[in-house]
Order: structure tokens, then sequence, then C-alpha cells
């Protein structure tokens, strides 16, 4: 067996080009159904993880999957705002427990997540170093935005302008790190947490500036009476809140109304959960409440629809591929007629040479498997990557 | 042997038996609450309703108006370790909106009663203590001078307290029920002292007592002045306009003022009482004491009327 092998292997490497094109097909075809059940897999757990541990999300009346995969996953597709008057709702029904959610600003690409300290008791995340945010300006980094932007706590992170050709928007704010989360292997490892209110101060519904009334520039005031003085642009706002001017920090206009993404409810128990239901689906027009299960339930049961498609067009692929490799093999040993007339003539037997065409096929077999398999390993580790830019991001 | 079990196994069964004893009356005593509040009158109400199942905490220091508080980094850090936070509502506690505390831990204690809040005008800025300067605008806070309204904010802490531990409502109904018939007769007393001081002109010092004037009927305009500081020749001028429509002989103080401002209103035919809003902790006494003594220096006008 150890000569058949040599042999298989000496015609292997001579013929190279052949060989190599037999492995990749090999390797290609079954590759595919293993990757695509590992990166289906992949989506599975991801998206389910935080979907079946995420009781009820309240948000806008509209795309129920958009809500949900910005809410749990922190997606670019913003829904609709509501307004703070849902968590009062919540909190005086006794029925659930709200955490707030504003996902709509950036720090560079990561999402900048305004919440209150309850998100961390939630989803049972701890604090590797420093402390959570405790001020206006404050943030706790999750660990890759840490790692990839070389950030410690009492370092700092801007805030990115909306557009960057509204001149006349809101000045980026510089946010003061006071923790870095733990690894959590989830989306939380790449956003920046904040206090709900300081989403607010980037989104220029509350500042801090210069005090109106002691200013003394005169182009600064516009009008000044007894009771009321009107600045112009030029007074100084503070673009970073810190002890020195964090009094001057206050908000505008009627707090109920300020916007917010959605409401992560957490009910008292499954009673609860249905009372609230009820309640949205009877009395609430502008405002749906959803389970973030259920949603990933019926995207996953789309995404696994097109696996099964996908599923039977590599089947046939496969298939020819067979029928391919039978005919490159059929037609080699018509080429190969003379040297195995020649192997016959030496006094070889035919089980010889059949030997020798088991080892070349088991040599390829052997390739191709330990190609397959590498390039699965490769998969694995940027498959976290890979679901996160296909199904989520 | 006999002796044996004398000297070593009755005195280890014993021992074993208090030892047991002992775990099970811990095991049956429950941990305090860590509660958190915002002035005294909410740690007043709290501490006499939970009794010693709850640590009830007022962070900040004495010598301030806890409504203008500047929280630092570590206070916060102490106050999110906290239960329960209980704020008065009514847009008391000026820090809450510049720090991040879990929003399942606050209670508005005058939630309830939010369609009873007091709207005030547009205020200038003024100076005193260690809180900074501040303008009294929004709405009016010291909700707990208008003592029906006290009693539905202890009310509403015996309510989160009940549920917050069911088992203990026993103990907290038992607690409550003192406090809220003592709330209610300074209600009723005060009521009276409302009717007997009918029409008579007032002023507070400091924009304080709205609730006061508005359930007892008083007739009372109020003044920017502080007790511990000497009023400016500007202040007095204001005084003086408001007495020329409103012939007040009285005027009453948060705190004790200073014996000049006393010789000098003296010198204008008004006299001076304490009627302490008592917002921090006091020295001495506590929320209900303090309010029989405020209760005794308004007796004081209606007897002389």
């Amino acid at each position: 067996m150890i000569d058949s092998l040599y042999l298989a292997w000496r015609y292997i490497v001579f013929n190279r080009i052949k060989t190599i094109t037999l492995v990749m097909c090999i390797s290609l075809v079954s590759f595919l159904p293993f990757a695509l059940k590992m990166i289906l897999k992949e989506s599975e757990n991801q998206l389910m993880s935080r979907a079946a541990t995420t009781p009820l999300l309240v948000g806008a009346k509209g795309n129920s999957l958009d809500l949900v995969m910005n809410s749990l996953y922190f997606s670019k597709e913003k829904p609709d705002f509501i307004s703070m008057k849902a968590i009062e709702k919540i909190i005086d029904s006794y029925l659930a427990l709200p955490i707030p959610l504003y996902t709509r600003f950036y720090a560079r690409e990561y999402p900048i997540v305004g919440t209150s300290l309850d998100y961390f008791e939630f989803r049972k995340h701890t604090i590797a170093s420093g402390r959570a945010f405790a001020m206006l300006g404050e943030c706790v980094i999750g660990a890759d935005v840490a790692a990839r932007l070389n950030l410690g706590v009492g370092d700092s992170i801007l805030s990115s302008p909306e557009n960057l050709f509204d001149l006349a928007g809101v000045y980026p704010l510089k946010m003061k790190v006071t923790g870095i989360l733990n690894k959590t292997n989830s989306v939380d490892d790449k956003a920046v947490f904040v206090d709900l209110k300081t989403t607010w101060v980037i989104q220029g519904l509350g500042h801090g500036h210069q005090d109106v009334k002691t200013i003394t520039e005169s182009d600064a005031v516009l009008n000044r009476s007894e009771k009321l003085v009107t600045a112009s642009a030029k007074i100084k706002q503070y673009t970073e809140i810190n002890l020195d001017n964090l009094e001057s920090f206050h908000f505008h206009g009627d707090p109920s109304i300020y916007p917010l993404t959605a409401i992560i409810a957490v009910p008292q128990d499954e009673k609860s959960a249905t009372i609230l239901r009820g309640r949205y689906l009877s009395e609430q027009k502008n405002q749906q409440i959803v389970r973030p299960k259920q949603v990933i339930e019926d995207l996953l049961g789309n995404i696994f629809q097109i696996k099964e498609f996908i599923d039977a067009v590599v089947l046939i692929v496969a298939m020819a591929m067979v029928l391919a490799i039978f005919l490159v093999f059929s037609l080699s040993f018509r080429l190969r007629e003379k040297e195995i007339s020649t192997i016959l003539h030496l006094g070889c037997s035919r089980s010889t040479v059949i030997q020798l065409v088991l080892a070349e096929v088991l040599i390829i077999a052997m390739f191709s498997a330990v190609l397959c398999f590498s390039s699965l390993l490769v998969l694995q580790n940027f498959q976290g990557e890979i679901v996160h830019k296909l199904f989520i991001s | 042997m006999k002796r044996l079990n004398t000297y070593f196994v009755r005195p280890v069964l014993l021992l074993s038996g208090l030892l047991l004893a002992f775990n099970n009356v811990n095991a049956e005593e429950p941990t305090p609450l860590n509660i958190y509040t915002v002035n005294y009158p909410v740690k007043f109400f709290a501490e006499s309703i939970a009794g010693n199942y709850a640590k009830v905490t007022l962070p900040m220091p004495t010598d301030i108006d806890p409504a203008f508080w500047s929280p630092k980094a570590e206070d916060i850090a102490a106050i999110q370790t906290a239960d329960l936070v209980l704020l008065n509502g009514a847009n008391y506690a000026k820090w809450l909106p510049k720090v991040s505390l879990s929003l399942f831990k606050l209670v508005n204690t005058s939630s309830e009663y939010r369609d009873s809040f007091i709207s005030l005008e547009a205020d200038v800025k003024h100076n005193h203590g260690v809180g900074g300067e501040h303008s009294h605008t929004g709405i009016a806070f010291t909700t707990w001078l208008d003592f029906s309204l006290a009693e539905k904010q202890a009310k509403a802490i015996f309510k989160v307290l009940s549920r917050k531990k069911p088992n203990l409502n026993a103990k907290f109904v038992q607690n409550f029920i003192p406090l809220q018939k003592a709330l209610l007769d300074i209600d009723t007393e005060l009521t009276q002292i409302g009717k007997e001081l009918a029409g008579v002109p007032l002023v507070g010092s400091h924009p304080v007592y709205q609730y006061l004037k508005q359930r007892y009927q008083l007739n009372l305009k109020s003044v920017h002045w502080e007790p511990e500081e000497t009023p400016t020749e500007e202040q007095w001028q204001g005084l003086k306009q408001i007495l020329e429509s409103h012939p007040s002989k009285w005027m009453l103080w948060e705190g004790k003022p200073a014996d000049e401002t006393v010789a000098k209103l003296e010198a204008l035919g008004i006299k001076s009482i304490v009627f302490s809003p008592i917002a921090n902790t006091p020295e001495t006494g506590d929320f209900l004491s303090l309010m029989q003594e405020n209760i005794a220096a308004l007796k004081a006008i209606s007897s002389v009327q």
C-alpha cells in the first residue's frame, strides 16, 4: 500500500495543475454547505440570544424588525421616535420596569447608546475597569471600542456630527470615559454607553454656555431686559462637561416629550406582560409593543427558507461536480492507458492498479478535506463579524 | 463516661442549640433597605414608616439647601448603590437632571398629586449658602408645607415600601398610621390658624411658602432675602414697595435672621418669626417637633391679632 501511495503521490505531484483544480473543486463543494450551516447557526445564536433575553420592546408604530434590530443590535436603520411619556406610562402601570434606549448618534463608527444604568444590570454586564457613568457627559465603552481606539479610563471620545454639511448643527460632545465593560461577545462590545440625558445634550436639547447675565462682550447679547436676556450665536457653548461648567448645563422645553428610539420593558411576570401588551394593542395608536423573540423567529424563518433553496442549489452543483470528477478520472485513465499497460507488463496485478487509483483518490480527498477544514476554521474566527455585516448592520 | 457527658457533650449541645437559634433569628431578620432621599421631610417620612427596616440617608451636608446641592461623582456613586431613591418631585432636586441613576430605583413621591403643583413666574437669580447661585422658577417645590400633600407623600412612601417588602407590610402600616395622624392633625391646626389669620398681611423672607399660603389661605407676599445675609438697600426698597399695598407687620423667615435685620425691620414696625420649611436635617428635634414650633410662631401672630 505504501508503494501505491508513493507512486500515486509522485503522479499527483507531476500533474499538479490537474490535482490543484480537483482539490479546489472538491473543497469548495464540501465547504459551501458546512459554511452556510455555520453562518446560519451563528446568526441564529447571535440574533436569538439577545432577542430571547429581551422580554418586550416598546417603540413607535412601524416596521417591528427595524425596531428590534435597532434596539437589540444598534443597526443603522432608525425607527421613529417615541417620547419620555412612554416611560412614565410604563412606570405608572406597575406592570413592568422600563429601560430607555436612544441609539441615534455615533462616536466614529461606534453607536452611542443613551440609556439608564439599569441596562448593564439587565444585560448582566460588569465593568472591567473604572466605574459606571455618574454625571452628564460621562460614558462607559465596550471592550472592543477600548481595544480598537486604544482608550482607557480618563480618556475622552468625541460624538460624531450627524451631518457634516450642517454648519448650524450642534457641536460634537467630548465625553469622558469612566469605565470599560468586560467582554460580552455581543454588539455591546462595540458600543459607547451614556446616560440618556447625555444623548439629549448631543442632540442639542440640553446645553451649557457662558452665563448670559455676566457676559461682557456686547455682540454676544442681542437684547437684555430685567427678566430676559437674548444671546447671540457668539456666546461660548461648552463642548465638554466637567465639574467647572456642569452647573451651567440645562435642558430646554418639556422633558416629557424628549425623544427615545425604544424602551425595553421588563415585566414583573408573564401575566403583567400579557396585560401590558393588551393595553398597547387597545390604547396606543402611535406605539407598538413587540416580543423581540417572535420578530427574530420570523426573520430566521425567512432566512431558513432561503437556506433550503441554497442547499438545493448546492446539492445540484455537488452532483454536477461528482460527475465532472468522474469524467476527469475516466479521461485521465484513458490517457494513462499506456502507463497502466506498462505497469501490467512489469508484472503488477490488476489489484495493484486499482490500489494506485484508490491511493490517488485518497490523497486528493485528504487534501480537499484539509483545505475545507482549514477554510471552516478561518470562517469560524470571522463568523461573528460576517453575521453582523450580513444580518445586523 | 458520665462525667464526659456532663462536661463536654452537654455544653456542646447547648452551644449548638444557641448557634442554631441565633442563625434562625438572623434568617428571619430582613436586610435593611438602603434608601436615599433628596430632602429631610422625605427622609423623616421614610424613617418613620420603615423604622429599623431601612437605612435612610440624606446625602448632602446639613448646611445647604438640598434643592440646590451639587453632588460630586463620589456622592452619585454612593446613591447608585441604593435600593430606592425617594424624590420629592416638583422639580425639587435641581441636580437630578445632571446625574445618572437607575430608573428602577427612582420613586417620585409626589407623582399622584402633580396636578396640585404651583407654577412660578420667571424670577431673577440669587445666591446663598454653599449651593451657589440659583433662581426659583418653574414649579414651587416646598410641597410638604401643604400638610394634606405631605400626608399623600407619606402615603406614597408607605406604598412603595410595602411593594418593595410585602412581608413587612403589617409593620409599615403600624408605623404609618401615627405619622398620617400627626400630619393630618397639623393640617387641621394650620387650617384653623389660617382662618384666624384671614386677611392679615404677611411677608415671607424667601419664596418658599407658596403651598402654605395656598392651602391655609394666608395673605402672604414674598421677598428674596436670606436669614444670614444683610439685605441690600435695593432689597429694602423692594420691601417698602410691597408694604405700600400690603401693610404687613410680620415677616416669616426660613431660619433665624441676623440681629441687625431684625432691628431694622422692627423700626419699620415688622416683627420677625421663624417658620422653617425644615428642608435639611435639623441640629435638634425632628420634622414634627419643629413643625410644632413653626405652628406656635404662627399662633403668636393670631393671638396678637
